[in-house]
């Protein structure tokens, strides 16, 4: 049985299956219509491999921060097939597949066109308080150091996985951070 | 002939639903989770909330459409989804479901046009014999086409700015009523008289629509008042935009009827659920001994089961789209 690795977060589109803890086949695309290309992509996925989806047993997705729309799409994705299949999911943000990378206390964020959003988190990737969004002049004063759009290492995220909890797939939600306008009022 | 299933998802603007809909008429199911307590607080669809809302609902309203139904997604033939026109942050959480049941089930994809959708409601409990007239009402939509058969549209003319949902909804909030617009106004208008003299919207010899030139004079009415600390009264004003609105609408029909021929008239979209516009639809296809279709209440307001409707001349023609399909807030459907 295989799990699948979903990224929908940003540009970068990232689908991985991945069995026994290694990685059978990773697939990128850059891609500014997700909505286009992800199904599309998970299909030469499944195909590539002469897999369909009833041979998952999981689903890793990242829900967030990013792209409101992108992170939707990943979303969605694992929420029909984990309902429809009955497949456990299992969810993280981007910020704490980052801070996988650093055995320490780090900063991590992820840039956006008006801003950044942030989560800080101790050396066992634990969030630190909530995360957050700067706007990009809130973030010119911002004196921390901080790991700026780093790259997810997918190995290091199944292992991190293996023992997370399962989410009820009707309940999974993407992580938005960023206040919408009429929040703010 | 094999019953053909189609499990049709809608989520264009603030409702997430879907149903199972058997040979294009037979609602087996049909689920709907709307979200307007939640826009009522902000006087309006907030599109970002809708999205969002869509994305929590979706598992849900497949669970209960199928729980409905008794029905596995195994025994549908297709999976249909709108994919334009509405809110483009909408429109994708509902087609990407239907893409990834499509990817899962191995189910042929059928993309549906909103509009021809509400056209399609009037099939549902009714039979749609060609050729007809359609009128589209709505939010975003004032059209008026010939349907001379399945999928064949000509189009006689469409609002060359405002929909008469949106001056609806304009209305309202000029003279202080809460979202949803459209059936506030036709509540007030209901208690009122029509005692203000409004400009009646283009007079000429097309068949198009404006509701622009009468809001504005609703707008600027309600101004001179305030600024003459006059008191207006809102159910007859309601009740004059009203009558004129929707007389508009009439006159272009009886062009209609009496330049075309066409003794058939199907109304749909938002709009066609206000009684009054039935009321007078009604009337002048007495007066034309002609055929009058609006859909009853649940099928005229967004729904999933007229998307299934819809999809069904599209199933048998085979007419099945690829994963690549993407939302579109603007299609015209000729």
């Amino acid at each position: 049985m295989y799990s699948l690795y979903i990224d929908t977060h940003y540009i970068e589109l990232v689908l991985a299956l991945f069995k026994n803890e290694k990685i059978v086949c990773i697939k990128k695309l850059e891609s500014n219509k997700h909505s286009e290309n992800t199904i599309n992509l998970l299909n030469e996925l499944l195909i590539e491999n002469n897999i369909t989806v009833d041979n998952l047993k999981e689903i890793i997705v990242i829900n967030g921060p990013g792209s409101f729309t992108g992170v939707r799409i990943g979303v969605v994705i694992a929420k029909i097939i984990g309902y429809t299949k009955n497949i456990n999911i299992k969810a993280l943000s981007y910020l704490e597949a980052v801070s996988l990378n650093y055995d320490k206390d780090v900063i991590v964020g992820l840039k956006d066109r008006n801003g950044i959003f942030i989560g800080e988190f101790d050396k066992e990737h634990n969030l630190v308080d909530d995360y957050y969004y700067l706007s990009n002049k809130e973030f010119e004063s911002f004196d921390k150091n901080i790991i700026i759009d780093d790259v997810v290492d997918i190995l290091k995220v199944i292992n991190y996985m293996k023992d997370k909890e399962v989410i009820n797939p009707h309940l999974l939600k993407p992580l938005y951070v960023k206040r919408i306008e009429v929040e703010k009022c | 002939m094999k019953d053909v299933y189609i499990l049709a998802i809608e989520s264009s603007c603030d409702e997430t639903s879907m149903a199972i809909v058997k040979n294009g008429k037979e609602v087996i199911s049909l689920s709907i989770a709307t979200q307007i307590k939640t826009h009522e607080n902000y006087g309006g669809v907030v599109p970002e909330i809708a999205s969002r809302m869509h994305t929590e609902a979706i598992t849900l309203v497949l669970e209960d459409t199928l729980k409905k139904a008794n029905m596995k997604i195994e025994e549908v033939d297709a999976i249909a989804v709108t994919y334009a026109p509405g809110l483009t942050g909408s429109l994708i959480v509902g087609i990407e479901a239907a893409k990834t049941l499509s990817l899962i089930y191995n189910k042929p994809l059928i993309a549906v046009n909103h509009l021809i959708g509400h056209i399609y409601a009037n099939n549902i409990e009714d039979n749609m014999e060609f050729p007809l007239l359609a009128l589209i009402v709505s939010g975003g939509h004032t059209e008026l086409l010939i349907m001379e058969s399945d999928y064949k549209f000509k189009k006689l003319g469409e609002t060359l700015d405002d929909a008469i949902g949106e001056a609806y909804d304009k209305v309202a909030r000029v003279i202080g009523l809460k979202y949803p617009g459209g059936p506030n106004v036709e509540k007030y208008a209901l208690e009122g008289k029509h005692s203000y003299n409004l400009p009646k919207p283009v007079m000429d010899d097309t068949y198009n629509f404006s509701y622009s030139g009468l809001k504005s004079a609703i707008i600027n009415l309600v101004h001179n008042a305030e600024q003459k600390g006059e008191e207006i009264n809102k159910y007859d004003l309601a009740r004059s935009f009203q009558d004129v609105a929707i007389d508009e609408l009439v006159r272009k029909v009886e062009k209609a009827f009496l330049e075309t021929g066409i003794k058939r008239l199907v109304v749909a979209g938002g709009v066609s659920a206000n009684k009054y516009l039935k009321e007078e639809m009604d009337k002048l296809c007495q007066k034309y001994d002609a055929k009058l279709m609006i859909p009853r209440l649940l099928y005229c307001t967004d729904n999933a089961a007229m998307i299934g409707a819809a999809a069904y001349p599209l199933y048998l023609k085979q007419e099945f789209i690829d994963y690549k399909i993407n939302a579109s807030s603007h299609v015209d459907i000729c």
